[in-house]
């Protein structure tokens, strides 16, 4: 049983006086089982600190705000890549089943796709397996730590300490498209401009431009299909 | 996925094993591309629900799930057929719907419940030491610690709180209200039960077993017509959508059926291929007017000035220069036209007055009964008057006669509709009719004719019981009216289209644009088309007529369109006015339940229009005095001297409209009182609102004592999406930060009410407590105290019906509610029993005393002959007569869990009923007893029919309602017949035994039983259409005359100058000079604000997936034309800023060609929550399409006591109008998304 990922996943849960609790044993477990670096786990200090010392509504009130309310920042992992469409059901399904094949089923309310599930899910396997998994998620997770940090949250340091575990940093390809595409945040006014952006629309298959397909055809009509004879 | 190296591409395998003598052979290559189709499309059950959303579509869907996850959906195709030569209904459904399975998993739902992070540090501080209530008592007690939340509603500073504590909280406000203030501070709101009935009884029921004020909905929307209870005494009724199929000529009017109506819009295309030709009115080229034959583009708002040109070529074509035996026979059956009315005499003038009744002869034609309702007529055979069958005094009091034979009592008539002929009339004399064309603003086209208008009549003199009196009928002042010579000399009549006359078709070129030879055509084509069909023309219209604030001009112009030919009750043929989704099918089932009818009679119910006028002060801002409505016509009476809320709060004391609060006293302490001193609540009230002892609450609206004090807020996005006058809730009854510019009546030193009381400083937050229920966080939630998670449409059971097709269906709960989220039935029976847990701290069994206005479909429809105000000293104060009544109910608070959660005693005891019938329903009851079992618990409801689960609660109104139970359906016909003396039962007994259950709809949609509720009839001979019963069964329409009633003639339609249709130009709401400092000088175009429903969204759902967000443009947009874009120097996705001194909203601009010059679209409704930056003028993020609007008040929707015109929730009352608003638009030069961290608690994060 990795506990790290246990600590982690009750991080990410909505604040409660017993998470407050327990801050002391997570610094504890993080330590001695050593899954995080010493920096990553020197960077989860602040979330740990504000964990303990801060007003419990406060807290709530801040998660909330955070996961709760903010589209771009949701912990539902599926949010990210299938958002609304019609994937998503599949692809919870698959996941639940995953879970399954690991021995174990879903109870309470939340989904299959939620972080702190997929952790709690993590703390049961090898460290190896647990770390493919993370991997597979590892751009989201990635972006995840991204919009956090812009947000100034201590909150970025466990979402970077995971998508590092995971090996997967926020300048790889699927990133970085992810970030460009999928980002409605509305602090973002360049991307959320390019998405408002449409293109112009052609109505006449132009040979000089326009689409390839038309373009190769019509030039092909006009190349002779054999040289005239001299 | 190409599984190349899986596949043999050159060998073939030899191993050739086969089995069933060869005709099957096992292969060993590998299938595992299979699983990739099968692993998509999988599921373990496919589940029937629908999408309980503010939409007539109304469609079955087929919902997949595997693993208790939704995983996809398709529409169902199973409706029952038509009939031979008709398409079916199916298939059903449009893009929205078929992104909803996405929704249910968007990171925009609704988890778990969430309070007010303030509130619920403050209560579990207080909760250390206290009781509930006390606790609540103690928050509500300190102004500082109130304000603490109420002021940051909108900002952000939720937490979670689990189901225990949070109906804890509710409760305790609910009982400390209650007990405080009176039960009807506590409100609700939440609209269309059509979408789901039982999701809204769960809250109705809840809070009428309180004395909560349940507020109507169809009203304060504005999609009541006004002008169908006007006519019909009918709320709406509308033909279904398949007999579109049936009309062969079709008007499509302010109504974009393609866009809006789309499950139904194929019933449109199969028309026009059957045949049927369609002229399309719309100021827009909308998708609708790409399938007219002819596009007719009318500046918006002058619909009525259209339909009037019209009128007048169908009646000098049709009726005058040739009579169409059809139309003629139709219309002195079926109409007022031949009824008689009185000439009223004002300074040597004449001008149309009351209808002639039986009362005004010395005899009074022998009519003992009512004669004050009886209307009268010329019989043609023997030219006696008499006094018809039908008319609204045979209803009430005596029975068999009221019908519409053509017979008076047993004596057969003929009436006569002119008195034309020499022989007919005694003289020809002048009479005044109004002109309002000179009102019209600068944005409209303005005619020089004199505002009164003086046309010949021919009249017969008569001796009454009061003296000589003139009279005509109907039909001769209609003619007048709509300026037709008829060869009686004098002025203001034209012979001629091309004559510059109001209401010809040159006149009506001017106003509307249209050219007059297109409106000659359509007008021709209608009425042709009818006069071949006999009345199978129909008008399609819908909210871009009703929305403005004259709308019943348009409507009504357009209704005596159909009814000059004869096109009402005929298949085929009518009007069609799809504007909400008003139809609850089994509706006298439905209201037992919702409004615990089985426990307590009456109910509080309220106008939403009227009590959020007063409420979020919106009064208090009034730009339009009744001085310029009135017409130049009037009655002598000080009519221009009282402000709108002056009429309304009138209107409430004389018993017209309902109040909430009714009174200043607590109701608890008012019945505590009566029964101390021995009287019945009637007289008690009777006697303190005469020595001024008791003060009706309308009378002084910011007293402390008279605000709504919590409300529930359920299946509606009231401030995101519904409430006109969006920054006046903010400001008053939310009391946070809102982008208002407009000063208020004493700021800025006009003229006050004189009987609303004026205090200087308005309150600011006047709720304690705001809840929804909701299941995504919508803008009504973000400025909520609590918000409830609420199951969504595939995770509840439920019941839905529409008004364009005769199915009922159900929703069901295909999965279990996602999160910790619960079905609105569930929810409320848990703040149910948290408050039956809280409540005996404060309150026990008590004495409520409710008000209740004059209803309609009750003798109390006959109170007021003549206006009288009785604190004019008019009258003696007679509750129920000259006064509202007011009636004691016992409230059990302790008890109210057990009476929630079983049906009540007078279901048995009393019976059932509705539009004026009633029926016995021990039946009923005791099979319910055996369905849903019976109470086992001890108390007060040991076996009673048990109502616990939802599907118990559709089992309730199932088993109940005619529509959906054969036997009951006879019983009400039956019921009828003794009334109508005529016998109806046929229409249901060859349904008799059939009895719908929950699960006979969840196996397939069901088509209802005919019953008297509704006009139409479901029948394997005709589709659906209104009015079918009146003229097919001869049964009155529910107005004053009994016939359709093309004459309004009460006092207050007279003195507003609406006695007939006429052209009244939109109103001048005076907001665009105030903020006209706002530009400070840059270019800016001043352009008409309308809201039509979009594509992308079904009001504001699915506005926010992204989706449709996708498919529009991702954010809230403005659509312009390409000239007003150059005024103002826009170019397409620009940021545009668009206000008024109501406020400001921010959006892009679509410039196109679509858009007619001088109009601004918004559509109706984009969230808040989405992609809005902070205006430039406020500072604050910009509003929503609401934000520019605030709603006006009209006079004549407030009559009541007065047949047709008398008060039904959400039947007749005022309206909230709002397209007659205008606006600034401006480019923004500076986007600002306000994401700065210290603001970030702003409402749309």
């Amino acid at each position: 049983m990795i506990r790290t990922f246990n600590a982690l996943s009750a991080l990410l849960c909505y604040p409660q006086i017993d998470l407050q609790a327990a801050i002391p044993e997570i610094r504890t477990v993080l330590a001695g089982e050593a899954v995080l670096t010493p920096a990553q786990i020197a960077a989860v200090q602040p979330l740990l600190e504000r964990m303990e010392t801060s007003d419990i509504y406060d807290l709530q009130e801040a998660y909330v705000l955070l996961f709760d309310r903010s589209r771009t920042l949701s912990l539902n992992l599926f949010e990210h890549i299938h958002g609304e469409s019609r994937d998503r059901g599949g692809a919870m399904v698959d996941l639940l089943e995953t879970y399954r094949a690991g021995g174990f089923d879903l109870v309470g309310p939340e989904l299959p796709d939620h972080l702190p599930v997929l952790l709690e899910f993590l703390s049961t396997q090898a460290l190896t397996d647990a770390r493919g998994l993370l991997a597979d998620a590892g751009p989201i997770l990635a972006v995840l730590a991204e919009r956090l940090a812009r947000r100034e949250t201590p909150y970025a340091a466990v979402l970077a300490a995971l998508a590092d575990l995971g090996q997967a940093a926020s300048d790889t390809e699927v990133a970085a498209a992810l970030l460009a595409e999928s980002d409605d945040d509305p602090e973002d006014l360049a991307a959320l401009d390019a998405v408002w952006e449409e293109a112009q629309v052609t109505f006449a298959p132009d040979p000089n431009a326009g689409c390839p397909i038309s373009r190769d055809i019509l030039a092909k009509i006009d190349a002779p299909l054999r040289p005239a004879s001299a | 996925m190409s599984h190349l190296l899986d596949r043999l591409n050159f060998l073939k395998s030899t191993r050739q094993d086969t089995f069933a003598d060869g005709h099957g052979q096992t292969t060993i290559e590998s299938r595992d591309w299979e699983e990739v189709y099968r692993n998509r499309w999988r599921h373990d059950k496919i589940v029937r629900s629908t999408h309980g959303v503010n939409c007539t579509g109304s469609c079955s869907w087929k919902i997949y799930v595997k693993s208790g996850i939704v995983t996809w959906e398709t529409q169902q195709t199973d409706y029952p057929r038509t009939r031979p030569d008709m398409p079916n209904h199916e298939p059903r459904g449009c893009a929205r719907g078929a992104s909803y399975s996405w929704y249910l998993y968007s990171a925009n739902r609704v988890k778990t419940p969430l309070v007010r992070g303030r509130l619920m540090r403050l209560w579990r501080e207080m909760r250390k030491t206290m009781t509930p209530v006390a606790a609540w008592k103690a928050i509500q007690a300190d102004p500082a610690k109130r304000d603490s939340y109420t002021k940051t509603r909108g900002k952000g500073g939720f937490v979670r709180a689990d189901w225990e504590e949070v109906t804890e909280i509710i409760a305790a406000a609910n009982a400390y209200t209650t007990k405080t203030y009176g039960p009807d501070r506590v409100f609700g709101f939440s609209p269309i039960p059509a979408m789901s009935m039982v999701s809204y009884a769960a809250g109705s029921r809840y809070l009428s077993l309180m004395g909560g004020t349940c507020m109507s909905f169809y009203d304060w929307y504005c999609d009541l017509p006004p002008a169908s209870p006007q006519t019909w005494g009918e709320q709406t009724d509308v033909p279904e959508s398949a007999d579109w199929y049936n009309s062969s000529f079709m008007i499509l009017w302010g109504s974009n059926v393609p866009q809006t109506r789309t499950p139904d819009a194929h019933f449109y295309t199969e028309a026009r291929y059957r045949g049927a030709k369609s002229a399309v009115v719309s100021p827009d080229y909308s998708e609708a007017a790409k399938f007219g034959d002819i596009w007719l583009n009318p500046q918006a708002g002058t619909d009525a000035a259209l339909a009037l040109a019209f009128g007048h070529v169908i009646l000098r074509e049709y009726h005058l220069d040739r009579q169409v035996p059809y139309f003629e026979d139709y219309t002195r059956k079926y109409s007022d036209f031949p009824l008689l009315v009185r000439l009223d005499e004002k300074d040597g003038r004449y001008v149309p007055g009351r209808m002639l009744r039986a009362a005004d002869f010395t005899d009074g034609l022998g009519e003992a009964n009512n004669p004050d309702w009886k209307t009268v007529g010329i019989d043609s055979k023997t030219g006696d008057i008499v006094a018809p069958n039908g008319s609204i005094g045979f209803r009430w009091g005596e029975n068999g006669y009221w019908n519409l034979e053509e017979r008076a009592g047993e004596q057969a008539i003929e009436l006569s509709s002119t008195l034309i002929l020499d022989e007919d009339h005694d003289d020809v004399v002048g009479v005044d009719f109004p002109y309002f064309g000179g009102a019209a603003t600068e944005h409209f086209t303005r005619c020089d004719h004199p505002d009164v208008l003086t046309r010949s009549i021919p009249v017969r003199r008569l001796k009454l019981k009061d003296g000589d009196a003139l009279v005509t009928t109907v039909f001769d002042l209609f003619c007048a009216n709509y300026s037709l010579d008829r060869g009686l000399g004098g002025d203001n009549v034209a012979s001629s289209y091309d004559a510059d006359v109001p209401f010809t078709p040159a006149w009506a070129e001017k106003i509307t644009g249209v050219k007059a030879d297109r409106i000659i055509a359509v007008a021709r084509e209608f009425a042709t088309n009818a006069e071949k069909t006999n009345g199978k023309s129909m008008v399609i219209l819908g909210a871009g007529l009703n929305h403005w604030y004259h709308m019943d001009m348009a409507y009504r112009g357009i209704i005596n369109m159909l009814v000059m030919c004869g096109c009402v009750g005929q298949s085929g043929g009518g009007w069609s006015h799809y504007v909400g989704q008003e139809k609850l099918r089994p509706q006298t089932g439905w209201t037992a339940l919702a409004f615990a009818l089985d426990w307590a009679r009456p109910p509080r119910h309220m106008n939403s229009t009227s009590a959020w006028y007063a409420h979020t002060d919106q009064w208090r801002y009034e730009t339009v005095t009744a001085g310029e409505i009135v017409s130049p016509t009037a009655p002598a009476g000080n009519w221009a001297e009282r402000s709108l809320i002056d009429y309304n709060i009138q209107a409430e004391r004389m018993g017209w409209l309902p109040s909430a609060p009714q009174l200043k006293t607590n109701p608890l302490d008012v019945g505590r009182a009566a029964k101390a001193a021995g009287k019945t609540a009637a007289e008690f009230v009777a006697e303190g609102l005469k020595s001024g002892t008791l003060e009706m609450s309308c009378e002084d609206p910011d007293a402390p004592e008279n605000w709504p004090r919590n409300l529930f807020v359920w299946r509606s996005n009231l401030l995101g999406s519904s409430g006109k006058g969006h920054e006046y809730f903010l400001r008053h009854l939310l009391g946070t930060d809102h982008g208002m510019l407009g000063k208020d009546l004493g700021e800025e030193g006009r003229i006050k009410p004189v009987e609303a009381k004026w205090h200087d400083t308005a309150p600011e937050g006047k709720l304690d407590l705001l809840v929804t229920l909701d299941f995504r966080m919508s803008t009504t939630c973000v400025y909520s105290d609590i918000v409830l998670p609420t199951a969504s449409w595939y995770e509840k059971d439920d019941l839905n019906t529409s008004d364009m097709h005769p199915f009922i269906h159900p929703l069901q709960a295909a999965v279990d509610p996602a999160y910790e989220s619960k079905s609105d039935w569930e929810i409320f029976k848990a703040i149910a029993k948290k408050f039956s847990e809280v409540a005996p701290e404060v309150l026990g069994v008590e004495d409520d005393v409710v008000s209740l206005p004059m209803q309609h479909d009750s003798p109390g429809e006959l109170a007021q002959p003549f206006v009288a105000d009785w604190k004019a000293g008019e009258c003696e104060l007679i509750p129920g007569q000259t006064a509202p009544n007011y009636i004691a109910v016992e409230r059990d608070y302790p008890n109210l869990y057990k009476r929630f959660t079983a049906l009540g005693p007078l279901m048995e005891k009393v019976g059932n009923g509705g539009k004026g019938i009633a029926w016995d329903t021990k039946v009923e009851v005791h099979h319910l007893q055996d369905l849903n079992g019976q109470v086992s618990d001890e108390g007060v409801t040991q076996g009673m029919a048990r109502i616990d689960t939802a599907i118990d609660a559709c089992e309730v109104i199932l088993m109940l309602a005619p529509e959906t139970n054969g036997d009951v359906a006879v019983k009400a016909w039956n019921a009828l017949e003794k009334i109508t003396g005529r016998e109806h039962a046929h229409l249901a007994a060859a349904k008799q035994d059939e009895k719908i259950r929950f699960r006979d709809i969840a196996a397939q949609p069901r088509k209802i039983i005919s019953s008297p509720t509704w006009s139409g009839i479901e029948s394997e001979e005709v589709s659906y259409n209104a009015g079918y019963t009146n003229v097919h069964e001869l049964i009155p329409w529910r107005t004053l005359s009994g016939r359709q009633q093309l004459y309004q003639d009460h006092e207050w339609m007279r003195a507003f100058g609406e006695g007939f249709v006429t052209w009244r130009p939109p109103v001048d709401l005076k907001t665009i000079a105030p903020a006209m400092v706002q530009t400070g000088g840059d270019k800016h175009v001043v352009l008409n604000f309308i809201t039509p429903h979009q594509k992308w969204g079904i009001h504001s759902t699915y506005s926010d997936n992204l989706l449709m967000l996708t498919l529009n443009r991702g954010g809230p947009v403005v659509w312009m034309s390409e000239v007003d874009a150059q005024k103002a120097g826009l170019a397409d996705n620009d940021w545009v800023e668009v206000f008024n001194s109501n406020g400001v909203l921010t959006a892009r601009v679509v410039v196109s060609q679509r858009i007619k010059e001088g109009t601004l679209f918004m559509y109706h409704a984009q969230e808040k929550i989405v992609n809005t930056p902070g205006s430039q003028i406020t500072g604050k993020r910009g509003g929503i399409h609401n934000s520019v609007t605030r709603t006006v008040l009209k006079p004549t929707h407030m009559i009541g006591g007065y047949a047709q015109l008398s008060y039904g929730f959400n039947y007749y009352g005022t309206v909230g109008s709002n397209r007659d608003e205008f606006v600034i638009v401006r480019k923004m030069d500076k986007v600002d998304w306000l994401d700065t961290p210290a603001s970030t608690k702003e409402a749309a994060e």
